[in-house]
C-alpha cells in the first residue's frame, strides 16, 4: 500500500491536472472574456449592452460605405422571423463579398442608444446547397 | 425506383436490428451458429445499404427530380461530378453515406477477424448492429432520401462556391474519418463485453484507427484549403463550432493512437484507452448533432432539422452505455505494469495524452459555452478566437516539444543527464535557429518565435534518429521498411512541425493592409508594389456577371494578378474571386481581395502577405505519406505481435 501511494503515475496525473487548472485560472483571471451573443429582438429590451455580437439577417437598404465617417448603414432582424429591425452602423474594412441584403451575418461591436456600432462583420459561409430562389433549407 | 431505395433501407434496418438482438443473444449464450448468422446479417446489411446508395446515385446522375432530394440539391446544368457529390451534400444523403461506410467497415472488420478473434467478434457484431440500427432508423423514419414529388422542370442547384473539387472530396473524407472511429469503439466495447480485455482488440483495430484518423485530419485540411482559396476572407480556420466538431474527435483519436502504444508495450492505461476510444466515437456523433441541431450559432449555414434531437439522444445513451461497461469491467482493466518514473518514454506519452485531451476538452468547453451560459444565465455568450488561440499556445507548444523528446527517451526510466546527452544536437539546432530568427526580426511575436524554435528542435530530433538509424541499417529505405510504424510516425511528426510553422508564420507574421486605389495608382505592401491597372468587366458570358481589378505587381514578385467579384446567373450570391500569388521559395502568399464601389472608380483592396502559409498544405501531403507508411502491412511487425500476444490468446 505504501508503495502504491508513492506511484509516480499519480504524481504525474496530479501535476498535470493541477497544471491544466492553473492555466485555466490564469486565463480566466487575466484574459478570459466571453462576449454576449444576441438576436435583434433581444436587443429591443436593452438600452445599452456594451460589447456584443448580434446574429441576424441583413435588411436593406444598404447606405454609405464602411470607410466613410458616416459608415455603412443597414438593419438586422432575427434569422427566420420578421422581428424588430435593429439599425447598424459599421466602420472598418470592406465587408465580405457575400455580404448582401437577406444574408445571415454576425456583427461584432457595441450597442448603445438603440443602435449597433459594428467593427466587424462575419457573413455566414455557404456550406450548404442553396436554392436559386429565396427558399432556404 | 424510389420504392426500391425505401425497401432497401427497411431491409437494412431489419438486418441491423437482427445483428443487434440476435448477435447479443448469441454472444451471451455462446451459440456459435447463431453468432455466425448475426455476423452474416451485418454483412447483408451492407449489401442492402449499397442497393439504397446505388438508387440515390442513379437518381442524381439522371437528374431525376421526382426525388425531392435530387431536386433540392442539383440542377440540369450542374456537371455530373457535382451532381454525384450532392450524395453527401445534403443531410439525408450524408446519413446514407454514413450507414454505408459504417456497415462496410463493420462487415470487413468483423470478416477479417472472425477466425483469430472469434470470441471477441461475437460481441463486436451487436455493437455495430446497435450503431447501424440508429442510422437506419433515422433514414427510414426521420430523414429519408427517397421522398418523392411531382418532378419539377429543374432542380434548385448548387451554390457556385461549393462547385469546387475540394468540396467534392472534403465531406466524404470527414465521413470516412468519423465513421472509421466506430471500428475501434465497437472492438473496445466488444472486448469489454466479452471479458477479453487483453491487447488483441487494439492490434485488430490499429490500422482502422490510423486510417480513420488520417481521413479526418486530411479532410479538415481540404476544408481549410477550400475556405482559404474560395471563401475569400484571408483565413483557413475560424474556430467555428462546425470546424471544431471535426477537430475534437481527431484530437481524442491522436491521444488514443499514442496511448495504445503504452498498452501494447507495457499493459498500462487500459481504462484510459477505453475512455479515449469512447470519447473519440461520441465526439464524432456529437459533431453531427452540432451541425444539424442548430443549438449553437455557426458561420456555416447548415440546415436545421429534427434529427438533432435523435442524435443527442443517441450520444447520451451510447455514452452512458460505454461508461457503464467501463465501470463494470474495471477489475479486468487493471494495468499489468506500473509507471516506474516520471522521466520515461511512457511518462512522456502520458504527458502528451493529457495535453491532447486537455486541448480537446478546452475546445469542447468553448463549443458548449454558449449553451451553458444560455441555460445558466439566460444569455448566450461565446468564446472567441482569443480563447482558442490562448489554449492552442498553452497546450500546443508543450505538445510540440514533447513530440521531439518523447520518441528518444528510454522506456521505464531515464535521467535528466541521459536526456540531455540524447538531445544535445537537437538543442544546438534549436538554439541556432532561434538566434538566427531573432536576428532576422522574428522576435516581433513571442509565440511565433517559440513555435519556430521548438519546430527546429523536433526536426533536429527526427534528423538525429534518421541519421543514427540509417548508419545502423545502411540505407534510409531499409530503415523505414524495417519499422514502418515508427518511421511513419516520424514522418507524421514532421508534417505536424510543418503545420506548426505554417500556422505560426501565417498568423503571427502576417501583414494586412487595406488600400484605396484609383486606376493608375500604386502602393507598396511588405515588399510588393501593386499598380492598379484598371477594371476588367465580364462581358458576353450568360453564366456570370461581375468585374475584376487588374493589378501589375513588382518587387518580390513580378506579374499580373486579377481579383474580383462574380455573380452567377440564377444565384443571388456574389463570390470573391481572390487573387493569390504563391512564392514557393518563401512558401508565402500575396493574397488580394477587391471591393468595388458603386459610385466611384476607386477600389478597396485588402492585401494580405502570409509568410509560410503554403507549408500548411504541404504538411497535409506529408501527413498522408507518413500515415500510409505507418499503415502499410508489415509482416515483421505482425510476427512480433503474434508472438507477443500468443499467451494472451491461450
Amino acid at each position: 500500500m505504501a508503495r502504491s501511494s508513492r506511484s509516480p503515475a499519480r504524481l504525474v496525473i496530479a501535476l498535470a491536472v493541477a497544471g491544466v487548472l492553473a492555466v485555466f485560472l490564469v486565463y480566466t483571471a487575466l484574459a478570459g472574456t466571453s462576449t454576449p451573443q444576441l438576436k435583434p429582438s433581444q436587443l429591443a429590451t436593452k438600452a445599452n449592452a456594451g460589447s456584443l455580437e448580434v446574429v441576424g439577417t441583413v435588411v436593406g437598404p444598404l447606405r454609405g460605405d464602411s470607410h466613410s465617417a458616416s459608415g455603412l448603414r443597414f438593419g438586422l432582424h432575427d434569422i427566420g422571423a420578421k422581428s424588430i429591425v435593429v439599425p447598424v452602423v459599421y466602420h472598418g474594412d470592406s465587408p465580405p463579398a457575400l455580404f448582401a441584403v437577406g444574408r445571415h451575418v454576425v456583427v461584432s461591436g457595441t450597442y448603445a442608444n438603440g443602435r449597433v456600432a459594428g467593427t466587424s462583420i462575419l457573413t455566414k459561409c455557404p456550406s450548404k446547397y442553396t436554392a436559386s430562389t429565396t427558399k432556404t433549407y | 425506383m424510389a420504392d426500391l431505395g425505401r425497401a432497401a433501407l427497411v431491409v437494412s434496418l431489419g438486418l441491423a436490428v437482427y445483428a443487434l438482438v440476435v448477435g447479443w443473444f448469441a454472444a451471451r449464450s455462446g451459440r456459435r451458429r447463431l453468432a455466425d448468422s448475426a455476423r452474416n446479417a451485418l454483412i447483408a446489411c451492407f449489401g442492402s445499404t449499397l442497393v439504397a446508395a446505388a438508387v440515390l446515385a442513379t437518381a442524381l446522375a439522371r437528374h431525376d427530380f421526382s426525388f425531392v432530394y435530387v431536386a433540392s440539391h442539383t440542377s440540369r446544368t450542374l456537371p455530373t461530378i457535382y451532381a454525384l457529390s450532392a450524395f453527401w451534400g445534403g443531410q439525408e444523403g450524408s446519413l446514407l453515406l454514413w450507414l454505408l461506410v459504417l456497415t462496410g467497415y463493420g462487415a470487413l472488420a468483423v470478416a477479417l477477424n472472425r477466425r483469430l478473434l472469434r470470441d471477441l467478434t461475437a460481441w463486436v457484431v451487436p455493437v455495430f448492429g446497435g450503431i447501424a440500427t440508429f442510422f437506419a432508423f433515422v433514414l427510414v423514419a426521420v430523414a429519408s432520401p427517397f421522398d418523392t414529388q411531382t418532378a419539377p422542370v429543374d432542380g434548385l442547384g448548387l451554390t457556385p462556391s461549393l462547385q469546387n473539387p475540394y468540396m467534392v472530396a472534403h465531406p466524404p473524407m470527414l465521413y470516412l474519418g468519423y465513421v472509421g472511429l466506430s471500428v475501434p469503439f465497437a472492438f473496445a466495447v466488444g472486448a469489454m463485453l466479452s471479458g477479453n480485455t487483453d491487447e488483441r482488440w487494439i492490434v485488430a483495430t490499429r490500422r482502422w484507427t490510423l486510417a480513420a484518423w488520417m481521413f479526418l485530419g486530411f479532410g479538415q485540411l481540404l476544408g481549410a484549403h477550400w475556405a482559404y482559396t474560395e471563401v475569400g476572407w484571408g483565413g483557413y480556420y475560424a474556430w467555428d463550432p462546425v470546424e471544431n466538431a471535426a477537430l475534437m474527435p481527431w484530437l481524442a483519436a491522436t491521444a488514443f493512437l499514442h496511448s495504445v502504444m503504452i498498452q501494447e508495450r507495457k499493459g498500462m492505461l487500459k481504462v484510459w484507452n477505453m475512455v479515449l476510444v469512447a470519447l473519440a466515437f461520441e465526439l464524432s456523433v456529437f459533431g453531427t448533432f452540432l451541425t444539424r441541431s442548430g443549438v449553437v450559432n455557426s458561420i456555416h449555414s447548415f440546415a436545421k432539422s429534427p434529427i438533432g434531437g435523435w442524435f443527442l439522444a443517441f450520444v447520451v445513451i451510447s455514452s452512458l452505455f460505454s461508461l457503464t461497461v467501463i465501470l463494470w469491467r474495471l477489475p479486468l482493466l487493471k494495468a499489468r505494469t506500473k509507471l516506474e518514473s516520471a522521466l520515461s518514454r511512457e511518462a512522456a506519452f502520458l504527458y502528451n495524452n493529457l495535453l491532447l485531451v486537455a486541448l480537446c476538452l478546452t475546445v469542447l468547453w468553448g463549443v458548449l459555452f454558449p449553451i451553458v451560459t444560455q441555460l445558466v444565465k439566460g444569455e448566450t455568450r461565446t468564446m472567441g478566437r482569443p480563447y482558442y488561440d490562448f489554449f492552442l499556445r498553452s497546450f500546443g507548444l508543450p505538445l510540440l516539444l514533447l513530440m521531439g523528446i518523447g520518441p528518444l527517451i528510454a522506456w521505464r526510466r531515464t535521467s535528466v543527464r541521459a536526456i540531455l546527452r540524447l538531445l544535445v544536437w537537437p538543442i544546438a539546432v534549436s538554439v541556432v535557429a532561434g538566434a538566427v530568427l531573432l536576428a532576422a526580426g522574428a522576435g516581433t511575436s513571442t509565440p511565433g518565435l517559440i513555435a519556430y524554435t521548438f519546430s527546429a528542435f523536433v526536426l533536429g530530433t527526427i534528423g538525429v534518429e534518421l541519421v543514427k538509424g540509417t548508419r545502423a541499417t545502411g540505407s534510409l529505405a531499409t530503415l523505414i521498411a524495417r519499422n514502418r510504424r515508427r518511421y511513419g510516425g516520424y514522418v507524421v511528426h514532421a508534417s505536424i512541425v510543418l503545420l506548426a510553422i505554417g500556422i505560426a508564420g501565417s498568423s503571427a507574421y502576417q501583414t494586412t493592409r487595406e488600400l484605396k486605389l484609383l486606376p493608375g495608382q500604386t502602393a507598396s505592401v511588405a515588399g510588393y508594389r501593386l499598380h492598379f491597372g484598371g477594371v476588367d468587366r465580364i462581358r458576353n458570358d450568360p453564366n456570370r456577371t461581375g468585374q475584376y481589378a487588374v493589378l501589375n505587381v513588382s518587387g518580390r514578385w513580378q506579374g499580373t494578378m486579377r481579383t474580383g467579384q462574380v455573380t452567377y446567373t440564377g444565384f443571388q450570391e456574389t463570390d470573391e474571386d481572390v487573387g493569390i500569388k504563391t512564392d514557393w521559395l518563401r512558401a508565402q502568399d500575396l493574397y488580394v481581395i477587391a471591393n468595388f464601389q458603386k459610385h466611384s472608380n476607386a477600389v478597396f483592396f485588402k492585401v494580405l502577405v502570409k509568410p509560410l502559409v503554403n507549408l500548411i498544405w504541404v504538411a497535409g501531403i506529408v501527413f498522408v505519406i507518413g500515415s500510409l507508411i505507418a499503415l502499410w502491412p508489415d509482416a515483421r511487425e505482425q510476427r512480433r505481435l503474434v508472438t507477443r500476444l500468443a499467451p494472451a490468446r491461450a
